[in-house]
């Protein structure tokens, strides 16, 4: 059990005792919140008014923006988002009032009755409107290495072309929540749904115009965030800390299934045009890709997104000359925002495509393209931005899953297949994934720990990472318990709080562990240390003797390193160093060395290290209806030693099915005048569990510790998420052997069923 | 003929009574709703509010055919308070026992732990009741069973790899459970608070609702109230509740009226009561009337399949209506009752339009009656869709075609669903395929002119032209 215990919190979740923001049930009457929302992309609010909705039974109060009593701003970066339209609105889902009534239905009833006379504005809906009306949220960003045009100009074959990935809904099963509370002299507590407590309290101390220490942020859990809760959570708790402090009176606010699908942003969708030169072998000599974003109303995390996506444009493959032109295009669509990856799927999606199309240009294997052009170990090693890529895992990962997922084999089953088959079609793709791990904003790689040791032995851990089901707490809990050498179930993980850890980065990036554990490691080995003296106390009043040397803490007791055999218990340690008057919390804390990147030069060491993968997957396409079907999925992936395998394979596949809902069904579909289609899972459709692959063999990479991270362990939340390409390049080459793979197949992302057929309907001629 | 007024269902061991008249409860509040007012029942979560997600699942017991309680999970969002009188309601709260200090988890709720099948926990106390439901039927732990019994949950976090070893790990050796022990207490409390009430009608001052045992009973209240909206499974009005805020004044539950479920043999064919649930026709499907199975393998979730009935899906007349286009090519006749009697309609005059159907007010569906597949008729059918599972048709089609000996088609139907604002045929392509051989160049030729017979709409589902290229395509499945 040490090395794979379960979650934390499973028999919370098992046993629905597991409390989440709209199961509290904070003392006294609590109103319930609702947030009144503009349905049009971009108007003027010409008037409105609120006394017909005022007089109904229940309500307590309705506010608009001049109600705000501090800064009307929900944004901590750009301060671009305001927190209630004031005078115009500028996409379909923007806050303009909000309601505190004693129930959903009467607040529902009220929102009836609020009326509101616009003046309709012209609206930019997509990236091709922006571009034409230059609406730029900020100036191109560039990276490059060597000579990108003159190298295209010697290249023996240059392609070019453009692919457009889709938008992504979160879909976290809980949606936005949040709870308010005020206090005596002006204080708030808010129990939020937030990966990201520290900025959800600026938050609503910059709207209520309080002071941080009055405001005090607390998340138990959440029901879900992949990024969609980084920075979109702090809005609900903001609108629900402005109902509380006007009525006084605790507010939950959660929103409606189909609001949050409105009212949120997306994964960010990319038009992306690039050109690759290659020669006849397929080794690549020079790329060149623009990445352009859909960032939607207001700059959210938008910047950080594309760096991201400029980081992951050439993924795996060293390319000596390169050049990626980042650009950002404003819309009036809701703030597009973080979502697992992080821009690192958008900028991959196009050098995987661009490959696969590089091979069958050169009727070559999809895959030996690939694995000619990857990193080198000792050379071909620095990236566009001029870190180096150390410790390269690919050739190890690569010669297992070639070996295990029987890669040449099949290739051949699937050519035979097909030539056998004409209603369906299969088809078979190997991809890899590089994924850098820190964020690139690198203030944000930073930590902190609360530990706390009880007179009875028990551990209290506090830190500033935040729960979702990653398994945060369980792989904090078991760092605690073994640098303290205690048992796991002595060690408890608090709610993460403000008041108990202040200044939390987000918890994403895949950073959680890395930088939480460490911190915690901090302060735990502060206390051994704290420790260590009263026990040699202790140890040498058991044995009658005079010795010095290491202490070491194992198994809930306590030794002289050299000699095991006498020991004295855990608790009895902490009891009497109560009564020698030894502090017994610390703090703890953690910066990741190393890390800069210098934006105008696009130069610099962003990542700590990177994480490494690949998958095979096998598709079964129907050629009539256009529908797909996994068959296989072969993954192997590095985690480093792993801290808890069982919570790694579930973060890698469901990573990866994730990223096949985006590759595949989850398509973001809007209406002429920038309303969201499909906004309820009826028609928006993430992965069901007859999706998955009926085989599906995952491997963490063996025998792989790394040297940059916590008892040598990876980070591992994100990067799998980009193994799902083998889905989506696999369904391309079912799609290309349509046309005999003669043909170039029309292909974007989703690859949903329309996407498919309309695709081999023009192979085959129809089109 | 009302003889009672007070729900009554058992919960947490005990009845409940709730008398709507002095309760902040309406006879339509969710069962979702009603659980989540009360102090400790929140480990039922609202994920969706339309079915789609699963979060919300709850079992409900009642005496089964063997002197035995069948437990079915249903989706609590789309279930009416009203409609579960007379039943046992269990939820996540029920699983696990209490001993002392101590819980006693439950074999699915320790094979969730022991799997590592929760992440962020959300959607586990759903994951684990639709579980229950599969550990209590005895079903194999088969990949297309645990498919089947889980694919209304959705879980965004796992990948659901480990839910699928949990399910596997947990039904290989079924072992007997505390709601074992306690089965004949929990029968003998159904049967008290059952035999207590006849005919039921909840009144809420802003709702009345009724919840006739007996067919006559219904078609009384039906005529004396010809505004009030009839109900089976709720699964189509509650949604309209949950985001409308749509409270209907006037219910007719028909739910407990028992002469309207069940299948039967008559003459040349089968007659399937309006009651029948859909989980009822797919079973009877999969033992006897294969040709239904296709379409009833891809209809909603074991949750929804649970509560949805025939006669709902056939009488909300929506141009996706799963088995609309079915009833077309089988040639079903649907039986109405109303005030004056008796009428048969045949499946094509029942559907009048979008969402429209032919029933005047004071008349139900009493039935369908599919009459047997002739040997030399071939019937096909496809739903597309952009998930397979618990997915609407984009588009659907089901076919029959009769052959004569040479092999020349005498006689056709091609029913499409998703096409149009009802289900329709399409005339053009049958005409052109009368008379003539089953071949690949002529269905190639039949499907150029689908254009003629339809001009479907572009929505958040599909565009136009996947719409015709997919209707086309799918003749071919004749010539498969």
């Amino acid at each position: 059990m040490t090395n794979n215990p379960h979650h934390e919190s499973a028999i919370q979740h098992v046993t629905g005792e597991a409390v989440y923001v709209a199961d509290m049930l904070p003392t006294g009457q609590t109103l319930r919140g609702r947030v009144v929302y503009s349905p049009h992309a971009h108007a003027r609010i010409v008037s409105y008014d609120l006394s017909e909705a005022l007089k109904v039974e229940g309500v307590h109060d309705i506010l608009d923006c001049k109600r705000i009593p501090g800064d009307n701003q929900l944004s901590v970066v750009n301060l671009d988002e305001l927190c209630l339209a004031d005078g115009v609105v500028h996409c379909v889902g923007q806050a303009m009032f909000l309601i505190a009534a004693e129930t959903d239905e009467i607040a529902f009833e009220a929102e009836k009755l609020i009326r509101v006379e616009y003046e309709l504005l012209d609206p930019i809906l997509t990236i091709d409107e922006a571009m034409a009306r230059g609406n730029r949220l900020e100036p191109p960003r560039r990276i490059e290495i060597g000579n990108v045009d003159d190298a295209l100009k010697r290249c023996k074959h240059v392609l070019s072309g453009e692919l457009k990935t889709g938008a992504q809904e979160h879909w976290y099963l809980e949606t936005q929540a949040a709870v308010c509370v005020p206090g005596e002299d002006g204080e708030m507590t808010v129990y939020a749904s937030s990966q990201s407590p520290t900025e959800t309290q600026m938050v609503v101390a910059g709207v209520l115009g309080l002071p941080a220490h009055k405001v005090v942020c607390e998340v138990r859990r959440m029901g879900g965030g992949f990024g969609g809760k980084e920075t979109q959570g702090n809005h609900v708790a903001a609108w629900a800390a402005l109902l509380a402090n006007a009525t006084r009176k605790p507010v939950l606010l959660s929103l409606f299934r189909d609001d949050d699908q409105k009212i949120t942003g997306k994964r960010h969708p990319f038009q992306s045009i690039y050109t690759i030169g290659f020669d006849d072998e397929g080794r690549i000599e020079a790329y060149m890709v623009d990445l352009h974003a859909d960032v939607g109303i207001a700059a959210d995390l938008s910047m950080a997104v594309l760096e991201r996506a400029m980081f992951h444009a050439e993924n795996a493959y060293y390319i000596p000359n390169v050049r990626i032109t980042g650009h950002t295009w404003k819309t009036n669509l809701p703030s597009n925002t973080a979502f697992r990856g992080f821009g690192g799927p958008q900028g991959m999606a196009v050098i995987e495509n661009a490959m696969d199309r590089v091979a069958r240009y050169l009727k070559m294997d999809a895959a030996q393209v690939r694995f000619k052009n990857f990193y080198g170990i000792e050379t071909r090693n620095e990236t566009p931005y001029g870190q180096m890529v150390e410790n390269n895992r690919l050739f190890t990962i690569w010669e297992r899953i070639i070996a295990s997922g029987n890669y040449f084999e099949r290739r051949k089953e699937v050519e035979n297949y097909n030539r056998s088959h004409t209603l369906y079609k299969r088809g078979l793709a190997l991809t890899p994934v590089k994924f850098g791990i820190s964020f690139t904003t690198s203030f944000l790689n930073q930590a902190g720990a609360l530990v706390l040791i009880y007179r009875d032995g028990t551990v209290l851990v506090n830190h500033g990472g935040t729960e979702m089901g990653q398994g945060l707490h369980t792989k904090i809990r078991q760092i605690a318990a073994l640098e303290l050498g205690v048992p796991l179930e002595w060690v408890r993980i608090n709610a993460t709080n403000t008041s108990k850890v202040p200044n939390t980065s987000p918890t994403a990036a895949s950073s959680g562990t890395d930088l939480n554990g460490m911190a915690v490691k901090n302060a735990v080995d502060k206390l051994k240390e704290r420790l260590s003296p009263c026990a040699k106390m202790m140890l040498n009043e058991v044995c009658g003797s005079q010795t010095e040397g290491d202490i070491t803490f194992k198994d809930g007791q306590v030794f002289f390193t050299h000699e095991p055999t006498h020991r004295v218990g855990f608790v009895e340690l902490v009891k009497r160093a109560y009564i020698e008057r030894i502090s017994l919390h610390a703090t703890g804390y953690y910066s990741t060395p190393g890390i800069q990147f210098d934006k105008d030069r696009g130069k610099g060491t962003p990542f700590h290290y990177f994480a490494f993968g690949m998958a095979i997957a096998e598709v079964e396409v129907d050629t009539l209806t256009g529908r797909s079907k996994t068959l296989r999925v072969d993954i192997v992936h590095d985690v480093g030693d792993s801290i808890n395998p069982q919570i790694d394979m579930g973060q890698v596949t469901g990573a990866f099915i994730q990223g096949m809902g985006w590759c595949t069904t989850e398509t973001i579909k809007r209406g002429s005048s920038g309303e969201l289609l499909n906004h309820s899972p009826d028609t928006y459709k993430i992965p069901g569990i007859g999706d998955t692959p009926e085989i599906f063999n995952v491997e963490l990479l063996p025998l792989a510790p790394n040297p940059k991270a916590i008892r040598k362990s990876k980070a591992v939340g994100e990067p799998p998420f980009m193994l799902s390409f083998a889905v989506w390049l696999a369904i391309k080459d079912a799609i290309s052997a349509v046309g005999n793979h003669e043909q170039e197949p029309d292909f974007q992302l989703p690859a949903n069923c329309e996407v498919v057929l309309l695709s081999m309907e023009k192979l085959k001629g129809n089109g | 003929m009302i003889n009672g007024t007070t729900l009554r269902f058992l919960q947490d061991g005990r009845v409940v009574e709730i008398d709507f008249a002095g309760s902040a409860m309406r006879p339509s509040t969710t069962v979702l709703n009603y659980l989540r007012s009360l102090p400790h029942h929140r480990g039922t979560k609202e994920g969706c509010a339309e079915g789609d997600c699963g979060a919300c699942t709850v079992v409900l017991g009642e005496p089964g055919e063997n002197g035995r309680i069948r437990y079915k999970a249903v989706d609590s969002c789309m279930l009416f308070l009203a409609s579960i009188h007379g039943k046992q309601l269990i939820t996540i709260e029920n699983l696990a026992q209490r001993k002392g200090s101590e819980t006693i988890l439950h074999p699915v709720q320790r094979a969730l732990v022991v799997e590592h099948a929760s992440q962020c926990g959300f959607c586990t106390p759903g994951i684990a009741m639709s579980l229950f439901a599969f550990y209590k039927s005895g079903m194999e732990p088969t990949r297309e069973n645990i498919v089947d019994t889980l694919s209304g949950n959705l879980c965004r976090c796992t990948g659901y790899q480990s839910i699928i070893r949990a399910a596997q790990e947990l039904c290989s050796h079924r072992e007997p459970d505390h709601f074992d022990a306690n089965e004949s207490h929990t029968l003998e409390l159904l049967r008290q608070i059952d035999s207590q009430s006849e005919s039921m009608q909840f009144v809420h001052p802003g709702q009345t609702y009724f919840l006739p045992k007996s067919l006559e009973q219904a078609l009384r209240i039906k005529f004396e109230n010809p505004g009030v909206h009839v109900v089976n499974g709720s699964t189509d009005v509650a949604i309209r509740q949950n985001k409308r805020h749509e409270y209907l004044p006037a219910i007719l539950d028909i739910s407990a009226i028992g002469r309207l479920k069940g299948i039967s043999r008559e003459g040349k064919g089968h007659y399937v009561g309006a009651g029948t649930s859909i989980e009822a026709l797919k079973e009877f499907a999969a033992s006897s009337f294969p040709a239904l199975s296709p379409a009833l393998g891809v209809f909603a979730s074991k949750q929804i399949r649970n509560m949805a009935t025939i006669g709902g899906n056939l009488c909300t007349a929506s141009p996706i209506g799963d088995l609309i286009p079915m009833m077309f090519a089988l040639g079903a006749k649907f039986e109405v009752i109303g005030a004056n009697g008796k009428r048969w309609v045949e499946a094509e005059d029942f559907f009048e339009g979008y969402r429209r159907n032919c029933l005047k007010s004071d008349e139900l569906l009493k039935g369908i009656f599919i009459p047997e597949i002739d040997e030399n008729v071939l019937i096909f059918s496809e739903k597309v869709s952009n998930r397979r599972d618990l997915d609407i048709a984009t588009v659907s089609l089901c076919g029959a075609i009769r052959r004569d000996g040479q092999g020349v088609i005498t006689d056709i139907i091609l029913a499409y669903g998703g096409m149009a604002a009802t289900v329709k045929r399409a005339g053009h392509v049958e005409q052109f395929l009368l008379g003539k051989k089953l071949t690949v160049q002529t269905v190639d030729e039949a499907r150029q002119l689908i254009a003629r017979d339809f001009n479907p709409i572009s929505d958040a589902r599909a565009g136009n032209d996947y719409r015709l290229a997919v209707a086309g395509n799918l003749l071919m499945r004749m010539v498969e």
